[in-house]
């Protein structure tokens, strides 16, 4: 299947793909209702977005109680809102953090891919996003363990 | 002849279990499920309590999937003696159930403290779809609601009877609320908050006795302050249902003893769930875990090897959340462990807590509270379950998350423990999705 392929070299952390994110997502840009959220690295010196990586666990999905996570089409772990009862199991069962809840609808949510074509990858000015065919992987591990040392040095 | 598999017991562990023997097997079984209600989510009874449901939404399979499914049903019913010589299920009524393997799923019961009064009318357990139609049924706004015991399921319950325009007291027996679930910080912290909400919070308070008067209940308090109530809510505990297996010859302790594939010491009998005790992920010891994502994953597997495969179970992690007048409060694993290392971190004006624990450099269990409204909070909630669950080695991270125990994000990234969770699932396969349960032909 196809997923989000992180390339956080890329990332200048202008914040487009939050907004792209949550306009898509709720109709608004409102980045606090963005599934892809961009973190700072070293003192804001670099950044990278982080977002659900649709694991073959899906243990958002295995968690849920009422069985209101499901797969869509192009292979999404994607909440139902109709079904979701907003218990938060989903949150505490995701041990990626990449679930979300609103307090306003009392429903949780997450990344759905948006149907098959991401407006986080194609609102990102440097391809820093894309959607690709490939094996879901940690797209940030190495960068950020790279981009963390200064902080790390600190703490010692 | 096809495998006749009994599953005793329709909540979350043998629900799993049905639908994971039917992804799983190769050749078709018979099933047959053994339960005293219809199949329905314990979990989300707090949200039919305040009406945001209907009750039809409770339910995990109705009688069309369980026809789909194949499944014959005993509903209403329950065992009352499993003989593993003979391979027999003897039932309330007199059935008798031959079964090939079985799968023992009878959950817990809730249990009310043992004082005079506590069964009169106008006292109620919330635990079964029966009770919380009797709770749904008895509050009005404007009710006073006294609940007996400040644990996890009381919480759950919490929001709901505010919403329904009741004013609420808890009495605690212990000296802190949420005594099994956070450490005394924490507690502090959402006791103020209660209470700046306007809930009544009594700790170290002992109930000694519930009289009817003028059709209300008078509470007695041993140090005094008596209170009034129209409704009582008893959550006093639960009480796992095992003194029907006494003379089954299953090996009991606190629970069902178990092995890695979920059997028992009969080998055709499984137990799942809050009857089963099973590994526990950090301590690698045995342990009753009685909580939603125990049964789910226990059911699961043993599903899978009562269809044949040969699936080892990890083990399974403590993890409770709860949210409360939109504060999350959640904790993992071995959270109050007393030998452990530890950090903590307090924001007192949102309010935020964090509190780390370790064993050696590896995270071993954590408490975090925080406003639901608050995106850290959430995504802290599942990071730190990640680094739990995987035993991510921090290295110098710990000293960092020591220093800074609400930089989460930054010390899960870093420590690449996203590469080593991807390639873990129960079965051993990537999860199917609810609704893709094989159908019969």
């Amino acid at each position: 299947m196809r997923v989000l392929r992180i390339h956080p070299e890329k990332c200048t952390g202008c914040l487009r793909c939050e907004l792209a994110c949550s306009y898509m997502q709720t109709g608004e840009y409102q980045p606090a209702k963005s599934v892809i959220r961009v973190s700072p690295f070293e003192g804001h010196t670099s950044y990278a977005p982080y977002t659900c990586t649709q694991c073959a666990e899906g243990w958002c999905m295995t968690a849920c109680p009422v069985g209101a996570i499901t797969i869509s089409a192009v292979g999404a772990k994607e909440v139902q809102d109709d079904r979701c009862v907003g218990c938060k199991l989903c949150a505490i069962a995701c041990p990626f953090g990449t679930m979300f809840y609103d307090p306003a609808t009392r429903k949780a949510f997450k990344c759905n891919l948006c149907g098959g074509a991401p407006a986080c990858a194609e609102a990102c000015p440097t391809a820093a996003i894309t959607y690709e065919d490939v094996e879901t992987a940690d797209w940030l591990g190495d960068f950020a363990r790279e981009r963390t040392a200064r902080v790390l040095a600190e703490a010692r | 002849m096809a495998p006749r598999h009994l599953i005793i017991g329709g909540g979350t562990a043998g629900m799993n279990a049905i639908r994971t023997i039917r992804e799983e097997e190769t050749e078709r079984s018979a099933i047959t499920l053994v339960s005293a209600e219809k199949p329905y989510s314990r979990m989300v009874l707090p949200y039919y309590l305040d009406r945001s449901i209907a009750e039809s939404h409770v339910f995990t399979a109705t009688a069309r999937v369980l026809r789909d499914w194949n499944v014959t049903t005993h509903l209403g019913k329950r065992a009352t003696a499993l003989d593993t010589n003979a391979n027999v299920c003897t039932l309330d009524d007199g059935t008798r159930v031959e079964y090939d393997d079985c799968l023992i799923a009878t959950g817990s019961s809730a249990v009310r403290a043992p004082v005079p009064g506590a069964d009169g009318p106008g006292v109620h357990s919330f635990w079964t779809l029966d009770q919380a139609r009797g709770v749904l049924a008895q509050i009005q706004p404007g009710s006073h609601v006294v609940m007996i015991g400040a644990g996890f399921i009381a919480f759950t319950i919490l929001n709901s009877i505010l919403s329904l325009g009741a004013k609420l007291t808890i009495v605690e027996v212990a000296p802190r609320i949420l005594p099994r679930m956070i450490d005394d910080t924490g507690a502090g912290l959402v006791q103020s908050w209660l209470e700046q909400h306007g809930v009544a919070v009594r700790t170290g308070a002992k109930l000694t006795q519930i009289d009817e008067v003028k059709n209300r209940r008078r509470l007695k308090m041993a140090a005094g302050g008596d209170l009034v109530a129209d409704v009582v809510i008893m959550a006093t505990g639960i009480r796992t249902n095992l003194e029907w297996l006494k003379t089954s010859g299953v090996k009991i302790n606190q629970g069902i003893v178990v092995d890695e594939r979920l059997r028992s010491s009969a080998p055709n009998v499984y137990a799942a769930g809050d009857v089963a005790e099973g590994r526990d992920l950090i301590t690698q010891a045995n342990a009753v875990h009685a909580i939603e994502p125990t049964a789910q994953e226990h059911g699961r597997v043993a599903g899978a090897n009562m269809a044949g495969k040969d699936v080892r179970y990890r083990g399974s992690l403590i993890i409770n959340i709860v949210e409360v007048c939109h504060l999350d409060v959640a904790s993992f694993g071995a959270w109050d462990d007393a030998k452990a290392e530890t950090a903590s971190g307090v924001k007192a004006d949102r309010p935020a807590y964090r509190r780390l624990l370790w064993r050696g450099d590896r995270l071993i269990g954590a408490i975090i509270l925080g406003p639901s409204s608050d995106i850290w909070t959430t995504n802290d909630v599942g990071m730190l379950k990640g680094l739990v669950q995987s035993g991510v080695a921090l290295g110098s991270w710990k000293a960092h998350l020591k220093k800074n125990p609400f930089d989460i994000k930054l010390a899960f990234i870093a420590t690449k423990t996203t590469g080593s969770l991807l390639p873990e699932t129960i079965l051993g396969r990537p999860s199917k999705a609810p609704g893709e349960t094989p159908v019969a032909v």
